[in-house]
């Protein structure tokens, strides 16, 4: 059992505290590239995903779990499909409660 | 000889309520360390709470987790490292982003098998299985996989794993009652968040066995600031009231029974007062 590679629960405003970590997020996607993606975080900032080359369908939100390489972009180790339905405003909260009074539950 | 009735087993149980008032009472004592301890129901947890309640714990009894002893789990994560090789068990790792756990699922029937198959790496499933130690490593023996359809269920798993910490830590003594509510409000889907919950309230209707507290201590800290000692002449019960903001007719028992606990004392005035300090 390790604990060795924990990561955040971050939105936009949180990730820049967490620069060179790993972080996870949910994005809701605006549009893909060839290698990244463009998509909103659950408190409506601009976040960019740098992934894996081939690019699968996506859905409209997307969580992706990776390195944060800056206050606004993310290189992903994986990312998942969360489907259409997904509720960012819970995942925001979520993300303050985990990285605010909750913190030793997650990291 | 013996009085018949007093064997009818109607007679036994119909006397004084008894069977009424029980049903509430339990729900009540909810917050009872006692009841705590024999809970064994299904707990979520995330495998950062298993590590650290491992490590800091390590009893023969088993795993305890806010004095709650555990055995039966419920994680969410995804699947890495399936081991399918062995036909009576599967073996894999659960990553939910707080840490990883080994998990093991005996396959005996039909069923079982059909569940681990649609189980692949990469899969988001919920577990529920029961919290072993072996050889000094915790493991999951795991009864129940089901792969996520609705991704809402993960932030729902970690809000609940939140919320059941937060109503054990309350129900120990410690005041998390402002934390509860901060939970409750982000249940509502988070349209009540800039509703600060009245604390006081809260705090009151709790511990009201325990003699000392709220208004007592509110009192008793705001005497015992330094600006406050600093002053001679006391502070008057009016100025109390205005920074504590609570109206005056509540105080003054309080203060009446905090003087005659040799706590505070009047200076110039019957009005003015002051903490005692040793």
């Amino acid at each position: 059992m390790d604990t060795s590679s924990p990561s955040a629960f971050v939105n936009g405003a949180l990730l820049r505290r967490y620069i060179g970590q790993k972080v996870r997020t949910v994005i809701q996607v605006i549009g893909s590239d060839t290698g990244s993606v463009v998509g909103k975080s659950t408190d409506d900032l601009q976040i960019v995903v740098r992934g894996p080359s081939t690019t699968p369908p996506l859905t409209t939100y997307l969580e992706v779990i990776g390195i944060a390489e800056s206050d606004n972009s993310i290189r992903a180790e994986t990312w998942t499909n969360f489907g259409n339905t997904f509720d960012p405003q819970n995942y925001n909260e979520l993300c303050k409660l985990a990285s605010g009074e909750f913190k030793h539950l997650f990291i | 000889m013996f009085s018949s009735s007093q064997f009818e087993p109607n007679s036994a149980f119909s006397g004084g309520g008894f069977m009424s008032s029980q049903p509430s009472q339990a729900y009540e004592s909810s917050s009872s360390t006692a009841k705590n301890r024999e809970f064994q129901g299904l707990v979520p947890v995330t495998v950062k709470q298993i590590t650290e309640c491992f490590q800091s714990g390590s009893e023969k009894s088993g795993l305890v987790i806010n004095g709650i002893s555990l055995t039966n789990v419920s994680l969410v994560g995804l699947v890495c490292d399936k081991d399918g090789s062995k036909v009576t068990e599967v073996r894999f790792t659960l990553d939910d982003g707080t840490g990883r756990i080994d998990c093991k699922r005996w396959v005996n029937e039909s069923f079982d098998a059909r569940e681990m198959e649609s189980v692949r790496d990469g899969t988001y499933v919920r577990l529920n299985g029961h919290l072993k130690t072996f050889q000094g490593k915790t493991q999951l023996l795991v009864f129940s996989v089901r792969p996520i359809r609705d991704f809402n269920e993960v932030t729902f798993h970690y809000i609940e794993c939140i919320h059941f910490y937060s109503q054990n830590s309350e129900s120990q003594g410690q005041q998390a009652g402002d934390v509860t509510q901060s939970v409750n409000t982000t249940f509502q889907g988070g349209s009540n968040t800039n509703q600060a919950a009245p604390l006081n309230p809260v705090m009151s209707s709790q511990n009201d066995g325990n003699g000392r507290k709220n208004l007592d201590d509110m009192i008793l800290d705001y005497l015992k600031q330094p600006a406050c000692t600093a002053r001679q002449q006391g502070i008057h019960i009016d100025e109390i009231a205005q920074q504590l903001k609570i109206p005056k007719n509540k105080l003054e028992g309080v203060i009446q029974s905090l003087e005659g606990d040799g706590l505070i004392y009047s200076t110039i005035d019957e009005y003015h007062f002051k903490h005692v300090e040793l």
